[in-house]
């Protein structure tokens, strides 16, 4: 870390005369990943990388600079090369002056040694997650487990100097039997023996909880959404949450303003970057502003966009320590549990399709919200309070306004699901939604 | 490229010392400028550059892949040791071994040398090009307005060194261009209409001049606003679809090309992207389509955006037959898959950056075109809907089960194309498009897209095309 620090001293103090301002982030990652195919190992990938990012201003012009290379001396040699650029570049639309640097309190809590110590035989946890799996009846599985370290390293030209450390685990697991399939997924900074073989449980679980298969007609259904799928689309809700999305158009969010309804009163979504166990976990941003939780949508209630310095200044705000140089980006996602007992969500849908996971979420016009998305493995009809199949591959066809308006109830237990389809981390509960409309092809 | 060559060479030397059956060093460089404006001002300007190794092993039939970007003998030694040690680690857990093909492997040079390099494409040139599309577009519009015009621009060169100890040494340099536009129009009655548009191939500067951006966005602009101040609901009987060459090429790769990757046919893609409606034994055997249904996959176009020689595995590059005259006929393959089907590779390993491994990917994948012409496409339909382009789109986990939702429509009648249609939804099954077709055009058309898959997940350049095409009697939905 020292080493790191010392080479982003010398890029700022190198470039401090020639630039307004100047910010280098740089980050280490010692990272193994074994993916599984047919319950066997189908590559172990392993990765040590820095990466360096620059952020350069100058007369309100805007340079950023990402630099993946191994030698220090390389992203001085680089910026020497682009140095000229700058003087061509426009004014930016989003240009603020880097903020003078704040207190920040670093999150305490989110390195966990276990994960070192897996790394280096991967072997063992995959093996339990798999052994879960098929203590349900799954007869085969795929998915991936991946360990690492984390480095961040901040400085800027205003005397910003922060770094942090963070561990990171990501398991997830599709168990099949016959023609079915279940999956979950967990993420977190910490690894815990029963939340990997929870992945590899709930996975076979789903595999194996039909063996029967039913049509299903296309028309508006209600339906149960685990958290996979409410952490994929609220993936989407507070992608649209970030001013910059509104700003170029990809937002639904363009037609509304804080304080507005967008969202049954049920629905409270957070963005969550103090929760030292999950993995997007910061202390600072990029621009060195210190992270704090805040609701995107409180009770249905449309609260905050997420913002840098460019788009607070842009939209006369204040930054909410979401930088992104460029795109204020979300952290990690709370959704606030309900009421409602995992076990209650059947009888309590009644008659509907509890959809399990999804994917390929697709947006027609993010200004209406208007999506959708495709369930993959189980996707259960249920009638008069009881599973009476698998209904294959149907399609959720609505907006998000719609979706958001419909949400009726919430689990009270939670889960921490990161995974492909899911890259913003999420704690996040089932979810029962009315009247949703669900399609399937005619021919 | 700022390595040592000679360090690489001996890391084959030293893997294969350490018991790895297979050695595979690949030097990777990534790098170029990004420009991206928002109704004709500056958001920001960017440079990328990612350069670095990735080394896969084969031992004791275990596959393991490891990257770094310390190009140092050191950092070199200890990522190989990384990939041979955890490949070993986990080899108990295998009960079959993963073996690759022997194949005749490439040792050359190639080069996409364009006639204006990517070098001197100036960053000013790339501004005023942004300025020019969102000034002509808003002039363009008078019954809509044009509340977002977000243009971006992308130089990006890619430089490779693959060698493996059996022998390939393929060295190659493609440039490529990439621009798009995100426009939002809007009627205070309407509503909102969005598009993205999309141009990119390999080549430099006068891809720009080739592609004209600002005249086909003001040509779509106003068609755009025609549809969303005018369009009607789709009809709701079945009707012959005409479904346009933007859509059909998103429909062949998403359709044709994925589910004929073998890795996914056989699983490995399983918890991602998903797995294959086809099986290894319907390969030959299964027909999916009618004698028009024939799909190509040809890394080897010039100028296209998925073009390459040789594949990450030294392999050469050839044309693949995946569905040909309606039968289920060749999947893609690298040196695993092959010898798991029991053929040679057809050279499909693709490796997004060095810190990616090489997976089985598509390069341009395009459905053959007929002979007719467009208004001969449509000159019996008495009724019928045209569907140019698209917004949302997608298809399920084993590439059967699709949706494409238009954005350009028009209604067909009597043989012409009459008022424009919104937000039409064709929803179809992949034997259900494939075995409908009545006709197609002679007009093929390619069309830039970034195709995601692997984990990590890698986007990877490719073109998808096809003619104008002719399906039978299909029922349209619409969007909420």
């Amino acid at each position: 870390m020292t080493e790191i620090i010392e080479l982003g001293r010398k890029v700022v103090d190198r470039l401090r005369k020639s630039y307004d301002d100047v910010a280098v982030a740089m980050r280490v990652r010692d990272r193994v990943m074994v993916k599984l195919w047919n319950t066997e190992p189908s590559v172990t990938q392993s990765w040590l990388t820095t990466s360096v990012a620059l952020l350069l201003t100058k007369a309100r012009k805007v340079l950023t600079l990402e630099f993946s290379v191994g030698r220090p001396e390389e992203v001085l040699e680089a910026i020497e090369k682009i140095s000229s650029v700058v003087e061509r570049v426009e004014e930016s639309e989003l240009y603020a002056p880097l903020p003078e640097p704040q207190e920040v309190k670093l999150v305490e809590g989110s390195f966990d040694t276990k994960v070192i110590n897996a790394m280096k035989d991967p072997s063992v946890l995959t093996k339990l997650m798999v052994d879960a799996a098929l203590s349900e009846g799954a007869e085969r599985v795929a998915g991936t487990l991946t360990l690492s370290s984390d480095e961040r390293v901040l400085i800027t030209s205003k005397g910003f100097e922060g770094s942090e450390k963070k561990t990171l685990v990501e398991a997830y697991l599709r168990a099949f039997k016959n023609e079915f399939s279940g999956h979950w997924a967990y993420g977190s900074t910490h690894v815990r023996d029963e939340e990997i073989k929870e992945v590899g449980k709930k996975a076979g679980m789903y595999a194996s909880i039909t063996s029967n298969k039913v049509d299903l007609q296309p028309g508006k259904y209600d339906v149960v959404l685990s958290p996979l799928v409410v952490g994929n689309l609220m993936n989407y809700v507070s992608f649209m949450s970030s001013a910059l999305a509104v700003l170029v158009g990809y937002s639904m969010f363009m037609k509304f303003k804080p304080g507005d309804r967008v969202a049954s009163e049920k629905l409270t979504l957070i963005d969550a970057p103090r929760d030292p166990t999950l993995p997007n976990v910061a202390s600072f941003d990029d621009e060195g502003v210190p992270t704090y939780n805040k609701p995107i949508i409180e009770k249905g209630v449309f609260r905050n966009l997420l913002h840098n310095s460019g788009t607070a200044t842009k939209l006369g705000v204040k930054s909410t320590g979401n930088a992104g140089w460029i795109m204020p980006s979300p952290w990690n996602l709370h959704m606030e549990p309900g009421d409602l007992r995992e076990e209650e969500l059947i009888s309590e849908l009644r008659n509907g399709v509890v959809i399990t996971n999804n994917w390929y979420t697709r947006l027609q016009n993010y200004v209406e919200g208007v999506f959708s998305t495709v369930a993959r493995d189980a996707t259960l009809l249920v009638k008069e309070g009881e599973i009476v199949g698998n209904v294959g591959r149907v399609r959720i066809a609505t907006s998000f306004p719609e979706l958001l308006n419909s949400i009726e109830g919430l689990t009270r237990q939670t889960y921490d699901i990161t995974w492909w389809e899911v890259q913003t981390p999420i704690r996040a509960p089932y979810v029962l939604a009315r009247n949703i409309n669900l399609t399937k092809p005619y021919i | 490229m700022s390595f040592s060559e000679e360090l690489l060479t001996r890391l084959i030397d030293e893997g294969s010392s350490a018991g790895a059956s297979y050695v595979e060093v690949r030097y990777q460089n990534d790098y170029g400028i990004l420009v991206s404006m928002r109704n004709g001002k500056v958001l920001g300007v960017g440079s990328f550059k990612e350069e670095g190794v990735g080394i896969r092993v084969l031992v004791n039939g275990s596959l393991g892949f490891a990257a770094t970007n310390d190009l140092s003998r050191e950092g070199l030694s200890k990522a190989l040791e990384n990939a041979i040690s955890r490949a070993r680690s986990v080899a108990q857990l295998r009960k079959n071994p993963i073996q690759f093909t022997e194949e005749k492997v490439g040792r050359a040079s190639y080069e996409v040398v364009p006639k204006i390099k990517l070098e001197d494409v100036s960053i000013e040139g790339l501004m005023s090009l942004g300025k020019e599309v969102f000034r002509v577009l808003t002039e363009s519009v008078s019954q809509v307005k044009l509340p977002v015009c977000v243009f971006s621009a992308e130089t990006h060169v890619q430089e490779k060194l693959i060698i493996t100890s059996d022998g390939a040494y393929v060295r190659s340099r493609v440039p490529r261009m990439y621009v798009s536009a995100n426009l939002v129009l809007f009627h205070p009655q309407k509503g909102t209409l969005q598009r993205m548009k999309e141009f990119g191939s390999s080549g430099g500067g006068e891809l720009l001049d080739m592609w004209r951006p600002v005249d086909v966005l003001v040509d779509e602009a106003k068609k755009l606003e025609v549809v969303l101040v005018n369009g009607v609901e789709p009809p709701k009987e079945p009707v012959d679809v005409v479904v346009g060459s933007e859509i059909v090429g998103l429909l062949v790769h998403e359709s044709a090309g994925h589910p004929m990757e073998a890795d996914r046919i056989l699983g490995r893609e399983a918890a991602q992207a998903g797995e294959s409606y086809v099986k290894q034994e319907m390969i030959g055997r299964f027909r999916v389509g009618n004698e028009l249904a024939t799909v190509i996959e040809d890394p080897t176009i010039p100028g296209s955006n998925g073009f390459y020689l040789y594949d990450d595995e030294g392999v050469p590059a050839r044309p693949r037959y995946l569905y040909k005259e309606g039968m289920i006929n060749e999947a893609l393959h690298n040196r695993h898959t092959a010898n798991i089907f029991g053929v040679k590779s057809n050279a499909a390993a693709r490796a997004m950056n060095y810190a990616s491994e090489p997976i089985i990917r598509m390069s341009n994948t395009y459905l053959k075109p007929g002979t007719m012409s467009f208004d001969e496409l449509i000159e019996d339909i008495s009724a019928g809907v045209f569907i140019k382009s698209y917004m949302e789109w997608n298809i399920d986990d084993i590439r059967w089960n699709q949706r494409y939702v238009g954005l350009e429509a028009y209604v067909i009648r009597g043989g012409e194309l009459a008022e424009p249609v919104r937000n039409p939804a064709l929803e179809i099954t992949t034997q259900g498009f494939y075995s409908n077709i009545v006709a197609t055009d002679k007009e093929l058309k390619f069309y830039p897209g970034t195709c995601g898959k692997g984990e990590p997940s890698q986007g990877i350049p490719v073109w998808f095309g096809g003619p104008n095409v002719r399906i039978s009697k299909i029922r349209l939905g619409v969007t909420v």
